[in-house]
């Protein structure tokens, strides 16, 4: 009880991931919680070839995309790091592009 | 024998008899030596995302084939040799292959599962029921 004569929201709760509320000091918000695309999708095969499929992970500068951002499973990402890495090899994909 | 694929990239500037003819050259190598190609597709033309030897673009021809690993290294030797090809990449796909068997295996199985075992599925909740029925007019 007396915890909560405080402000409400910011004492009790701790900010934990997933889909769960993150109370921060004014407002309230919600954050989605990211699943895996392969994994949601289906897609068994993550080939260094369907390069359109590939650009949606790598970022502005050629850069792979950190899973903590894009949400993709530890498995997948493995494969997916493999794959944009041989893309890159032959050309496929740029090891740094140019903004 | 394992299956190998072999993408690499022709010169834009080369005829396309020319690579037409070292396809046929490089299908000769992997028959040859006992093994069967499977694929040989040509990409055409496309940009490539960084410069190769001073090229902006290249023809991408994409080999499949099922050799052994002595094969592989002529492959590559004849590649790395001719004038025509600036890059090349050699990939390993018969495990990948296998793998991704096993998987749409697995799945058709549990799809194939899941359909004959819905029919018997509304039973478990009729036997609580009962009892329920059971239970209830004890109350």
């Amino acid at each position: 009880m007396a915890e909560f004569k405080g402000r409400p929201g910011s004492a009790g709760q701790r900010p934990t991931g997933g889909d769960k509320a993150v109370a921060t000091q004014k407002k309230q918000y919600f954050r989605r919680k990211k699943v895996c695309r392969f994994c949601v999708e289906r897609i068994d095969d993550i080939n260094y070839k369907d390069v359109r499929m590939l650009t949606s992970f790598i970022a502005e500068r050629g850069k792979i995309v950190p899973r903590r951002i894009s949400g993709v499973c530890a498995p997948h990402q493995r494969r997916l790091s493999d794959a944009i890495k041989k893309a890159r090899n032959i050309a496929l994909l740029p090891f740094a592009a140019s903004i | 024998m394992r299956i190998y694929e072999e993408l690499f990239i022709v010169k834009p500037d080369a005829a396309e008899e020319e690579i037409d003819q070292f396809i046929e050259q490089m299908k000769s190598v992997v028959t040859t030596a006992g093994g069967s190609v499977d694929k040989a597709d040509k990409w055409g033309k496309r940009r490539l995302a960084y410069k190769v030897d001073k090229y902006r673009e290249g023809a991408y021809v994409l080999f499949q084939f099922n050799a052994q690993p002595e094969t592989v290294k002529e492959f590559e030797r004849r590649l790395r040799v001719s004038d025509l090809v600036i890059k090349f990449l050699t990939v390993r796909i018969d495990e990948t292959l296998k793998r991704l068997e096993k998987r749409k295996k697995d799945r058709d199985k549990r799809a194939h599962r899941k359909a004959t075992a819905a029919p018997p599925a509304p039973a478990q909740p009729s036997v609580s029921q009962q009892m329920l029925g059971e239970a209830a007019p004890a109350e």
